[in-house]
């Protein structure tokens, strides 16, 4: 007889950006939550400074099959363990526009989200609040209506003045880069001290992780967290259309059944569809035949540069310091492709590491090399566009015909960009260089198209036929089997993630709260 | 000198491998342990030379930081705690097949150009031989990964151990500004 736990309201799968938030918001309600983590417990002491020992917080679960002309890059994009990606995410948390609710109803192409951004504005607003977002509403003049930010904007060092200088030549616009992480003391956490070590996880809480912020909330309120559980099954009853649990492996590969009211899958974009895959012939909750569909991945123009004067590219957080988003209404006004950027300016660097700038120019080699690496140290710049992925029904996660050693089918996902994305990134690169030039650059080139968040995979819809949830991430199929997380994403945008996704997060808690009987 | 055994330990949150010398047990930097000539594990010999040798030709100040150390050491690591570049790039653990076989073609195409080994190499000609494999497979080179891609994963690794530790950054001018202070010797316990 395999072993079995008590049963509980609620069984979350994922500690990361939406599980933590989820059993946070659950768990004060005062339902039985326990969370299932995969990876390894990790605290805030486990966080070094070092872009180096950072790699042991990248996925290592399962490995992931990658194909198709633009890859997902699912071990740098994903996390494992605590928090999951979310512990050393960068925290650059713009929000969504309007238009990126509606781009199939705006421009006839891609898929509209069953909800508009004002469904969503209040939970933005709420989030903002409870996290704490450092920005400037006020010049930020692409953003969408809200409250303004909670936190004085971050503060401009001299990588963001100079590269400044190369926008407002060109008559774009600069303001602060809205950023999940404080410019100052806020609700007991600290400051941030600019050091640019968010990319091995920021220790002090100044950014708002998994473990600053809603982690320790939801275990204080009694929710229980388990580690090295590696869910492999979610059970259903015999009729297939009501969730009752989930099968999962412990540290020493012993099948354990946790029996649930509710199940919420947090385990993101590409282990969410791989479960369901594997949890029924055809996958669960797939009537709709999309399960696994629109696998997006924004991808990086990456701008790099050699400036006279001294930039300080050391200082500051990873994510940058100034926002531009000149290219992002109007997805059809594009001087090349379809679609929104938005540029993360001047972001912190450090000299090793796939980031960093030694890597930044791989064709230079002895002398030259350390030349460059001397120069670089005092007088980079870069900047990064976020650059919007139109969502493609073949761009998916399938199941692999490697299975783990718990017999459970390993993912494989296949991602080629749409031409007109790739047009995109493409004009995007040249508009990088030209504002680079435009700041007096004395060199200024581009790296490669780098993939960032991965999103789609088990998109939210107004019908059973073109989707796989609703927009409470609730499946259209089950009842009580929640999803939860960026796979939930019709649309990418041009945009970081994590704040809508705290935001839908947020939506859904609120949304299982008011009606768990009628949903359990 | 005589090292028995090694293992794998967490200390201060960060993965530590240890040398048992003359049974005790002592943390070394990837350069200490190239001065005291720690044996290898993985690597041989040559293979490591070749990596120190080519390491620092492309890097320069690798093989001093210790590059055939740090490779050699994280070769046993367990996939969860691997630090190598490589595991960002597609390529999934265990990493030995990976490194082993570009070494062996690597040996292969200098001696089928030069008849040499790369010790024995100018530096006139090791400096012609880095563009080849910067852009293609050189004569010689079969069944191991493409040179080009060898050659930014080795450059990869010479920059983390050359750059990418607080004596790196004090070469550079850069200030360190650790929350948390990593070990410095990336690990390695001798
Ligand atoms: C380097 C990096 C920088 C980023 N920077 C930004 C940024 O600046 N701004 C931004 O908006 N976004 C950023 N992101 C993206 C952001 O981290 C993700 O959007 C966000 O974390 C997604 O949340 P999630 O809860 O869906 O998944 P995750 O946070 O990844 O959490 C999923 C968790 O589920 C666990 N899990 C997986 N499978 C199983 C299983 N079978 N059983 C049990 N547990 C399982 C995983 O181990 C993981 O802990 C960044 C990501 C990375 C990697
Ligand atoms: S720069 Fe700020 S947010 Fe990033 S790790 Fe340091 S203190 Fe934390």
């Amino acid at each position: 007889m395999k072993p079995s736990h008590e049963k509980v309201d609620i069984l979350i799968i994922g500690s990361g950006a939406a599980g933590s938030l989820m059993a946070a918001k659950l768990s004060k309600t005062g339902k039985n939550v326990i969370l299932l983590e995969a990876g390894p417990e990790r605290g805030l002491n486990d966080l070094v400074s070092s872009q180096i020992q950072a790699r042991r917080l990248k996925w290592s679960g399962d490995p992931v099959e990658e194909t198709g002309s633009q890859p997902i890059g699912n071990v740098f994009n994903s996390g494992y363990g605590t928090g999951g990606s979310a512990l050393h995410h960068y925290a650059v948390w713009p929000r969504l526009h309007e238009e990126d609710f509606k781009v199939k109803t705006l421009y006839g192409r891609a898929l509209d989200w069953p909800i508009n951004y004002d469904d969503l504005r209040p939970y933005y607003d709420k989030i903002q609040e409870e996290v704490g977002i450092s920005g400037d509403h006020t010049t930020e003049v692409w953003r969408p209506k809200g409250m303004p930010y909670p936190l004085p904007p971050v503060p401009a060092f001299q990588q963001s003045e100079v590269i400044a200088q190369g926008f407002r030549k060109l008559g774009k616009t600069i303001s602060p880069l809205p950023l999940a992480l404080n410019s100052r003391d806020y609700n007991g956490r600290p400051g941030c001290l600019w050091d640019g070590w968010c990319d091995a996880g920021c220790p002090t809480k100044a950014l708002a992780n998994p473990l600053a912020r809603y982690l320790p909330e939801a275990i204080k309120q009694g929710c229980k967290i388990i580690h090295h559980a590696t869910v492999t099954r979610i059970l259903t009853d015999k009729s297939g259309k009501k969730a009752i649990g989930a099968l999962y492996h412990n540290k020493d590969g012993m099948k354990i059944t946790q029996r649930a009211s509710m199940v919420i899958l947090a385990a993101n974009a590409i282990q969410n569809p791989t479960l369901l895959l594997n949890s029924a012939e055809g996958g669960l909750a797939n009537s709709s035949g999309l399960l696994g569909s629109y696998i997006m991945n924004h991808a990086a123009a990456l701008v790099y540069g050699l400036f006279t004067p001294e930039t300080e590219p050391y200082m500051g957080a990873t994510g940058g310091q100034m926002l531009n988003q000149d290219s992002y209404d109007n997805k059809d006004k594009r001087k090349a492709g379809f679609g929104s950027y938005q540029w993360m300016i001047a972001q912190a660097i450090k000299p090793n590491d796939l980031l960093g700038f030694g890597g930044s120019n791989p064709g230079l080699y002895g002398k030259k090399l350390t030349e460059f690496m001397t120069d670089a140290a005092q007088h980079f710049g870069t900047m990064t566009g976020c650059v919007e992925d139109l969502p493609l029904e073949e761009n998916r996660v399938t199941l692999s015909t490697n299975k783990n050693k718990y017999g459970m089918a390993s993912a494989k996902v296949h991602h080629t960009s749409h031409k007109d994305s790739y047009a995109l990134w493409q004009g995007a690169k040249q508009e990088g260089l030209e504002i680079f030039k435009a700041a007096e650059a004395r060199q200024a080139w581009n790296g490669p198209l780098g993939p960032m968040h991965i999103m789609g995979g088990t998109v939210m819809g107004d019908r059973a036929k073109n989707s796989i949830t609703n927009s409470y991430g609730q499946c259209h199929d089950i009842d009580n089997l929640f999803i939860a997380g960026a796979g939930l994403f019709p649309t990418s945008g041009g945009v970081n993630p994590t704040f809508t996704v705290h935001a839908v997060t947020l939506r859904s808690a609120d949304y299982i709260t008011q009606n768990w009987s009628s949903i359990t | 000198m005589q090292v028995s055994r090694r293992k794998f330990s967490l200390g201060c949150g960060a993965l530590t491998l240890s040398f048992l010398v003359q049974s005790e047990f002592k943390l070394l930097t990837p350069e200490n342990a190239k001065a005291q000539n720690i044996p290898f594990q993985n690597l041989t010999q040559d293979q490591a030379l070749l990596i120190d040798i080519l390491g620092d030709a492309i890097v320069p100040g690798a093989n001093a930081a210790g590059l055939s150390h740090f490779i050699d050491h994280q070769l046993s690591a367990n996939d969860k705690d691997n630090l190598l570049i490589l595991r960002y790039l597609r390529v999934n653990p265990p990493f030995n097949d990976f490194y082993l076989s570009a070494l062996t073609a690597c040996e292969t195409a200098i001696e089928k150009r030069y008849n040499k080994k790369i010790t024995d190499l100018s530096e006139a000609e090791l400096s012609e031989f880095i563009p080849l494999i910067m852009q293609n497979n050189p004569e010689g080179w079969l069944n191991a990964p493409p040179a080009a891609f060898f050659y930014f994963v080795l450059r990869s690794d010479a920059i983390d151990v050359t750059y990418g530790t607080r004596a790196g950054f004090d070469t550079l001018d850069i200030p360190y500004m650790a929350h948390i202070e990593p070990p410095r010797n990336l690990g390695i316990k001798s």
